[in-house]
């Protein structure tokens, strides 16, 4: 609940960091970390020895091509796969398991539950992690949907809802929440252009709000660009850093297109430089 | 060059949507005739004419009410059974029985698939009973049940939990493997773990099969029951649909067996379009998990 009156000040903080200097260190630190994962006949090595640190308020981004183990980072920081070398620290806690303190949004559409209405949806978890109860979870969770404009959609069910309305309450269900850091796997991956652009804008107006912290997994260069304030590449096969850098200021995204154009070309220099053998993975994916 | 000259050519389109009401319809309620054309009950009631109409047409021409009674007479003898009390008092009888094995088999079977969930020697245990046991007629453990439980409600309920509990469980544990990955990990991301995880998350997902695997269950646990009735009837006193479908044989009050015959097939409609229709337009329906 602290993190809620202090929401305002965390984000300006988030936003002068680059001035100010971080006040408590990382608020995710994650260290050498080695993740392996076995296929049916194969021990794969999804990422190798990745440092980063995330600090609040951040809109940090993983960005990769196919096979460079970005979800299955995201998925060891939510918990659901433990790292064979290094750690990950939220808070300077050890991750070890899956908890509503890193709330998720996934890219499917099947995310939300399909037996319940969007406030159900919403309430659930506040209810089930203990976090609220009754009218309490009631009244976060329409504040949550009408936060991402779904209000008259309340007591639908999600088969009745379009692929975009399903994700922003996934955001919504999340955000209700109010996790220590949001964990979004290439949440609009699977949108059409028009769609997607809008939730990135919305995102975006989301976090002027409330300032929150968001890891976000994508494979596209712009919206890497749009949606992060600092952006992690990753090399495919496996996964190894290869650069963090600053996004654009949001302002200037707009302004500045030579400036966008320059950071896209790097980027894309970046993760391409060993043109030949990215392309061949991207055969293979 | 020829071609974009083409194309500049070409005059850009610009237009103006026209309102609706200046062209016919936009929507429109079905007719009457239609709604219930589109309505599967209207189509089966249709068809449960027709059928009783051949039957009684089939039984006239034959002309034989020792073999084949007609409609009419199989609707007198079972309305006279009604209402003289035999037939209602048969039926509770059954139903009573039924109800106790069914339910009792859907508790083995969560035990049982909960089991099977949460370790991987469960899951051996669960395929490994379920390959033994499914295809074993319940009847045939009929006798065994006779010498461990006695002439009573005891061995039926036996045989009925054994009919249940295997249909159930392997629909139930298949529904909860197919319940996606996704919708897995949103649970745990909630916090939850054992039963909470498994009543919250694995249940509704798996509903659309578990409901399968109740139906299958309510008609194998029927079927036991009135075979299991008809091998040894009376039990404490008072039997129930089977024995009062062999009694009357005996008799050769064949339009009583037809009732008999009647009345089980009317539970079972009862049941599977009432009740499982009702559960299930409330449930996977609903829910759009079923269309």
């Amino acid at each position: 609940m602290m993190t809620t009156a202090s929401r305002g000040g965390v984000a300006a903080q988030g936003r002068d960091r680059a001035v100010n200097g971080p006040l408590n260190g990382p608020l995710l630190d994650v260290r050498g970390v080695t993740l392996q994962y076995k296929t049916r006949d194969h021990l794969v090595t999804a990422t190798y020895r990745v440092d980063f640190e995330v600090f609040r308020g951040d809109r940090f981004v993983l960005l990769g091509p196919s096979g460079c183990g970005k979800s299955t980072l995201l998925k060891a920081i939510g918990g659901y796969l433990t790292p064979v070398e290094g750690e990950i620290r939220l808070k300077g806690e050890t991750v070890t398991k899956p908890g509503p303190d890193r709330m998720m949004v996934f890219q499917e559409f099947d995310q939300l539950l399909p037996w319940k209405t969007v406030a159900e949806n919403v309430m659930f978890p506040l209810v089930a992690s203990g976090r609220l109860a009754g009218a309490a979870a009631r009244d976060k969770a329409r504040d949550a949907i009408a936060m991402v404009n779904l209000a008259s959609f309340a007591d639908s069910l999600p088969h009745t809802l379009s692929g975009g309305m399903k994700q922003r309450v996934a955001i919504a269900r999340a955000m209700a929440m109010e996790p220590d850091i949001l964990l979004m796997d290439e949440p609009f991956a699977a949108l059409d252009a028009l769609t997607r652009r809008k939730m990135q804008d919305e995102l975006l107006q989301l976090w002027d709000a409330t300032g929150f912290t968001v890891v976000f997994v994508t494979h596209s260069i712009p919206e890497a660009i749009k949606v992060g304030s600092r952006v992690l590449l990753l090399s495919p096969h496996p996964g190894q850093v290869k650069a963090e850098l600053n996004s654009l200021p949001r302002d200037a995204a707009a302004a500045d297109a030579p400036g966008l154009l320059k950071l896209e070309q790097k980027i894309h220099a970046l993760l391409f430089s060993d043109a030949v053998e990215a392309e061949e993975v991207a055969h293979v994916v | 060059m020829s071609s974009e000259m083409a194309s500049a050519a070409r005059p850009e389109r610009y237009l103006q949507a026209v309102d609706s009401t200046a062209f016919g319809v936009v929507e429109k309620p079905l007719s009457t005739w239609e709604r219930v054309a589109n309505n599967a009950f209207a189509r089966k009631a249709a068809l449960l004419v027709l059928l009783a109409l051949a039957w009684e047409g089939y039984a006239r021409w034959l002309n034989n009410p020792l073999l084949f009674p007609t409609f009419s007479a199989t609707i007198e003898a079972f309305l006279e059974a009604v209402e003289s009390g035999v037939l209602p008092g048969r039926a509770l009888t059954s139903l009573r029985v039924l109800l106790m094995g069914y339910g009792l088999g859907i508790l083995c079977a969560a035990v049982l698939t909960t089991l099977a969930i949460s370790t991987r020697i469960g899951t051996d245990l669960l395929e490994l009973l379920t390959s033994m046991f499914n295809p074993l007629p319940a009847i045939a453990l009929l006798p065994l049940a006779l010498i461990w439980f006695g002439l009573g409600y005891g061995s039926i309920v036996f045989v009925i939990v054994h009919s249940v509990l295997w249909a159930v469980a392997l629909n139930t544990h298949s529904g909860f493997l197919s319940v996606s990955n996704t919708l897995r990990m949103v649970g745990r991301n909630y916090g939850l773990s054992g039963l909470r995880y498994v009543g919250g998350i694995l249940i509704p997902a798996a509903f659309p099969s578990i409901l399968t695997g109740l139906k299958i269950g309510w008609a194998f646990a029927w079927r036991t029951l009135i075979a299991a009735e008809l091998v040894f009837g009376v039990s404490s006193g008072q039997g129930g649909l089977g024995w009062f479908i062999y009694e009357n044989k005996n008799q050769l009050e064949i339009p009583a067996v037809f009732a008999g015959l009647f009345t089980v097939i009317l539970i079972g409609l009862v049941v599977e379009n009432v009740i499982f229709r009702t559960v299930e337009h409330r449930t996977v329906r609903r829910w759009g998990m079923q269309s």
